[in-house]
């Protein structure tokens, strides 16, 4: 469970902070992908398709932000579903639009951050591969072979977003950890934090 | 000490355990290019020029990452000049198309290389400065789309919708990457004052 003193689990209070950041990527992807597919509509079905999913997402967001704003305490297994949720919107966006090329791959992006700065590494990971798996799967479905270059480089960035997102949250973690450490000593030795940098674990 | 921390202190503190993410985030960018370049090269002279941008990123990020591994963080100004190579170096491959085949401007896909370099940005500078550097970033690539091909995007409504999704969300993690800044900030700050007979912290929030 401990590492040098830090939780390896997310505390509570991470999943309360973290969660308001997942609200706010929620939201964005409610209006942009609201405005985004009322701007262009490829057809009738895939206008269906979205807006039941958009605003079934905006519901959901709705009731979550609610219950950040009463102070409720956080529900980790609601925070998880509603997470599985933005991915698989995400990716049902993609397949009503045909698949690859997919222009709403890019809301993958802001909703892996949100992720990764929220639940430890071992959950983002798994969110991670979540959706790399499902976009990878749509490209392989839908995509030509002329196109394999494209998809390895958007299932890199995919990778890439949440793995910066979860170093720093790791960093921010340590950096707590260590100030509480530090602030406990600080009567006796007051000097004890000042001259060197702190090396990150 | 920790107590009589000033803001600027705390702002360096922040560069040194950030640029962690910076360079992690290069990393990314520079594979994407290889891929990009290795992988579309048709003729040797495309791979000699091509790789160019590949080997540059690498030396800058051997650099920054060797610093810090010694303990000599690099300071503000490096950190910056580095963030601003970063984005000169993607909007130059998505504005000449470098490594062909795939296209350029709006058809390239290297913009993806923008968001990592964004978000890393996001969690290590002040908030004001990573605004001016999202909109900069955000002109760059609208830039580099027009001056590719502005006819095809200014004409065409669904490579401008194709457009416009990709700037909200690379405004949108720049967004999202600096709250969380200020969340954690906010922490580090409640953490400090709850100790017994500590002051507010003087950075404010």
């Amino acid at each position: 469970m401990f590492r040098n003193g830090v939780p390896r689990v997310e505390s509570d209070d991470d999943l309360a902070h973290g969660q308001s950041v997942i609200i706010a990527a929620r939201w964005i992807l409610v209006v942009a992908g609201l405005v985004l597919a009322i701007w262009n509509p490829g057809g009738l079905v895939e206008l269906q398709v979205a807006i039941v999913v958009i605003l079934g997402l905006a519901l959901g967001n709705f009731a979550l932000h609610t219950q950040v704003l009463g102070k409720g305490p956080s529900m980790a297994r609601v925070v998880y579903a509603a997470s599985v949720a933005d991915l698989a919107a995400i990716s049902l966006l993609i397949i009503s639009g045909g698949g690859f090329p997919a222009a709403p791959y890019v809301f993958y992006l802001p909703a892996l951050l949100a992720i990764s700065v929220t639940f430890r590494t071992e959950v983002m990971a798994l969110y991670t591969a979540a959706a790399l798996g499902a976009y990878g799967l749509i490209a392989v479905v839908t995509a030509s072979g002329g196109d394999l270059l494209t998809v390895l480089i958007e299932l890199l960035v995919l990778a890439a977003v949440p793995v910066c997102g979860n170093v720093y949250w790791r960093l921010e973690r340590d950096r707590r950890s260590r100030a509480g450490q530090q602030t406990e000593v600080d009567p006796l030795t007051s000097q004890a934090a000042e001259g060197s940098w702190p090396r990150p674990a | 000490m920790l107590r009589n921390r000033t803001t600027a202190q705390e702002a360096a503190e922040d560069i040194f355990f950030g640029q962690l993410v910076m360079n992690w985030a290069r990393w990314f960018v520079i594979g994407a290019a290889a891929i990009l370049i290795l992988g579309t090269a048709e003729r040797t002279t495309d791979l000699v020029f091509g790789i160019w941008p590949v080997v540059g990123l690498m030396a800058v990020n051997f650099y920054l990452h060797g610093r810090r591994i010694g303990e000599r963080p690099a300071n503000p100004r490096l950190i910056m000049l580095a963030s601003v190579l970063d984005v000169a170096v993607i909007t130059v491959v998505i504005l000449t198309g470098l490594g062909a085949g795939l296209g350029d401007g709006i058809h390239s896909p290297f913009f993806v290389a923008y968001y990592p370099v964004v978000l890393a940005f996001a969690f290590v500078m002040q908030p004001r400065t990573t605004v001016v550097y999202t909109v900069a970033v955000l002109a760059a690539y609208a830039g580099a789309c027009v001056l590719a091909d502005g006819t095809t995007v200014l004409s065409s409504s669904a490579e401008l919708e194709k457009l416009a999704a990709r700037l909200i969300t690379l405004a949108a993690v720049g967004g999202l990457g600096t709250y969380f800044w200020r969340i954690q900030r906010r922490r580090r700050h409640a953490l400090l004052a709850e100790e017994p007979g500590v002051a507010n912290h003087p950075a404010g929030s």
